[in-house]
């Protein structure tokens, strides 16, 4: 590989065409950055007016970036979409797991600890959690795909988080995702997603009450 | 078929038509299924349904207004079948089984119609999404409006009841999506279990279960 920049020196030259007027930031930084952009433009524009409407030319548009930065970037429409979308899936897992991990909870808080980190990344994230929960299901075959994928992993994280009973119906933490999905994923349509931690205690007794006092809690 | 003359068959001009939207919801919800939405055409529906594109026109301004007449008619048709199972029966528990049973069995042996209503409905995009939200809509009442209260003598919050009726939904859909519409029969204990545990508790519903 030839050497970057002047003098073996870390830092490199603005890409060629682009005016140099930031010359001490390297270039993985910029590139990083305008990536960022790029997904965050996808993702609000599709949250506005839906993945098939949105163009090309207007993400760059919005992004603030050449069309040749986004095709350096991604290959297409599709990859910005799923690169945006594993960003915030792996965000909301991370945020799951973290919130249902507490080792001194019981099963029931750890369950509404998990709840609570979900519906706070939906009223953080508006535009993301619309691009996750709705437009993603629709979008393109793989985003469709992936949206199942991570269905499954939230679905898992449930029934490793519920009391181990084998009096429960192997489908029960699957259905309770489904009902709690249910209820986000119109809250989201409807345009409240803002609002979603107040979803908490309601949802948390779906999740939990039906098991307390029946033997399971 | 389509151009039989009036006068030879008997047949008036409005059966003939009425029997056609029909051929073509049936087409049209097979082609979806196993091809998936872009690649049914309306020739294609037109040819599953063995009538012309002209006719299919006379019928449907566009592929997209018949598959909303195509959800709307195969959701008539499960709701209609729920209903009368449930009209059986005076009890609410054995009212809400009885339902849940006719509900799994149409779908079970229509598998191109149980994938248009829980599989498309969430995946179509925003016109079809409204008719399946409707469709789930209109089974919370039933669900609610006879359920009794709970041992403390409170009723589960509202959204218990949405969230019992779209998990439920939301677990057939991702069977269905897996290819498992004609067994799904099989989780009648479970869905039943599902929808009866926040009303009455877990043995409850398990005794009313295991007794029919």
């Amino acid at each position: 590989m030839p050497p970057r920049g002047k003098g073996g020196t870390q830092e490199t030259r603005a890409p060629k065409g682009s005016p140099s007027i930031r010359p001490t930031l390297p270039r993985e930084f910029i590139a990083l950055h305008k990536q960022r952009r790029i997904m965050d433009a996808l993702a609000e524009l599709t949250a506005e007016q839906g993945y098939e409407a949105t163009k090309i030319s207007d993400i760059v548009k919005r992004a603030g970036v050449a069309r040749k930065t986004l095709y350096d970037n991604f290959e297409g429409k599709e990859e910005v979409f799923l690169a945006a979308f594993d960003a915030a899936r792996d965000e909301i897992l991370r945020r799951v797991r973290e919130g249902s991990a507490d080792p001194d909870a019981d099963w029931q808080e750890r369950i509404e600890g998990g709840l609570a980190a979900f519906l706070g990344f939906i009223a953080e994230q508006p535009t993301l959690a619309r691009m996750c929960m709705i437009e993603a299901l629709s979008a393109t075959p793989e985003t469709s795909r992936r949206y199942e994928e991570a269905y499954e992993t939230l679905v898992e994280l449930t029934r490793r988080g519920l009391p181990q009973d084998e009096r429960l119906p192997g489908t029960i933490a699957e259905t309770l995702v489904g009902g709690v999905a249910w209820i986000v994923y119109q809250q989201i349509r409807r345009g409240e997603a803002e609002r979603a931690e107040d979803l908490l205690p309601e949802l948390t007794e779906f999740m939990v009450a039906p098991y307390v006092g029946a033997g399971m809690a | 078929m389509e151009s039989l003359p009036r006068g030879r068959h008997g047949l008036t001009r409005e059966y003939i038509a009425q029997h056609q939207r029909e051929r073509i919801l049936i087409a049209i919800a097979e082609l979806l299924h196993d091809h998936g939405y872009d690649r049914t055409t309306v020739a294609a529906i037109a040819g599953g349904a063995g009538v012309s594109k002209s006719d299919f026109y006379a019928h449907f301004a566009s592929k997209d207004e018949c598959f909303g007449a195509a959800y709307d008619a195969a959701f008539e048709r499960v709701e209609l079948t729920i209903l009368s199972a449930c009209a059986a029966e005076s009890r609410w528990p054995d009212c809400v089984c009885a339902g849940i049973g006719a509900l799994l069995t149409a779908l079970a042996d229509t598998p191109a119609q149980a994938s248009l209503l829980l599989v498309e409905g969430l995946r179509a995009g925003p016109d079809v999404y409204g008719r399946y939200q409707a469709a789930i809509e209109r089974f919370v009442p039933c669900l609610r409006d006879g359920a009794p209260r709970g041992r403390d003598g409170r009723r589960p919050p509202q959204a218990t009841d949405e969230a019992v009726v779209g998990g439920i939904a939301s677990l057939l859909g991702r069977r269905v999506l897996a290819g498992d519409a004609p067994r799904l029969t099989r989780f009648f204990p479970e869905v039943a279990e599902f929808a009866l545990t926040p009303y009455l508790g877990v043995a409850e519903a398990r005794r009313i279960i295991s007794a029919r």
